[in-house]
């Protein structure tokens, strides 16, 4: 079933429209196993938007979708983010 | 003090925007893979390693948009894009067969930072490529190739078969430089004669190949998700630190 996702440089594009910093070096704690990971290492998986999924425990990290031609973004269960030096 | 210090932030990463590219030349790589030389008035340049956005609009309006890695160096005065053809898919067709010198194209970028690699960054470099994962690995090596570093650089580039080696000339150029090692597997059927790897990449290959845990090596993996996430399984279990393999995985095959 691997082949089913890709990682977080696949949604980069998408949430660069939303953020200043870089997103694929943007790390994310996960509220659910606390593995803290860049968003380039989450697990990407693509339909009508995209989720992005801890690598660690697999929890819902990102949901990216189109609604009506918004662009719609929810984090859940982060901690904190943190934005490295760029 | 402080305004200058936010503009000087914002003038290093600007905004994402769509761009028009313009086909300066479009090279056979290989039966199934073409690379677009596009000309781009407002690019900003790029690190070796980061992908672009390529959206292609229907006359209905109907948009389709792919991620493509970057093949060229930073240093080139052209942005290179090697496209591999998807036989079903909406975009690549179009990007292989159709584009010609003079047609445009949408496309955003660079995106990415995690999965990039510059000269000052340091070695040594392990680039482990499945299939036309090599792409942004490519960039890093003519990126290391134009700065005439000598950090030492060792690829493993697994293919199913001769037809589907990229950059195979280019490669034997850049090999005799000093520190860089290029080995090839092929997993499905190796060229007439060859002696060399014939199947999957394995622990004992990338014991073989090094460098070993223990010289601390930058490792960037790309290629479909089974091939990465079968790569780093090997890695991590060689003993590598998890933070120091970057990896970008494509799918099972793009499109």
């Amino acid at each position: 079933m691997t082949e089913l996702y890709t990682d977080g440089n696949d949604a980069a594009g998408l949430l660069a429209e939303f953020m200043a910093a870089d997103p694929t070096t943007t790390r994310r704690r996960c509220q659910s196993c606390h593995a803290e990971n860049p968003l380039a290492a989450h697990r990407a998986y693509r339909g009508a938007g995209v989720v992005l999924r801890c690598p660690a425990c697999g929890d819902v990290a990102v949901v990216i979708g189109d609604c009506e031609g918004e662009l719609v973004i929810e984090w859940r269960g982060a901690y904190r983010t943190r934005r490295p030096p760029q | 003090m402080a305004r200058a210090a936010v503009l000087e932030r914002l003038s290093r990463r600007p905004p994402l925007r769509w761009h028009t590219a313009t086909v300066r030349d479009v090279v056979v790589e290989s039966p199934r893979a073409r690379t677009l030389v596009l000309d781009m008035p407002e690019w900003a340049g790029h690190r070796a390693g980061q992908h672009v956005d390529v959206r292609l609009t229907a006359e209905d309006g109907y948009q389709a948009q792919r991620s493509y890695s970057v093949a060229s160096a930073p240093e080139l005065d052209a942005l290179e894009l090697t496209i591999e053809l998807v036989a079903d898919g909406e975009v690549s067709p179009y990007l292989v067969h159709e584009l010609r010198p003079g047609d445009q194209l949408e496309l955003r970028g660079p995106i990415g930072g995690h999965f990039t690699w510059s000269v000052p960054d340091g070695g040594p470099l392990l680039l482990l490529a499945g299939g036309s994962g090599l792409v942004p690995l490519m960039s890093m090596l003519r990126h290391r190739a134009a700065r005439a570093s000598d950090v030492p650089a060792r690829l493993l580039a697994s293919v199913r078969s001769p037809e589907d080696r990229l950059y195979g000339a280019e490669l034997e150029t850049l090999e005799p430089r000093a520190g860089l090692h290029i080995a090839w597997t092929y997993t499905r059927s190796p060229p007439p004669g060859w002696d060399g790897w014939a199947r999957r990449v394995d622990a004992d290959m990338l014991a073989e190949l090094g460098p070993g845990p223990d010289e601390r090596p930058l490792i960037f993996v790309c290629g479909p998700t089974a091939f990465v996430e079968h790569v780093a399984t090997l890695l991590v279990d060689a003993g590598h630190d998890p933070g120091a393999i970057r990896a970008e995985r494509f799918g099972p095959t793009g499109g």
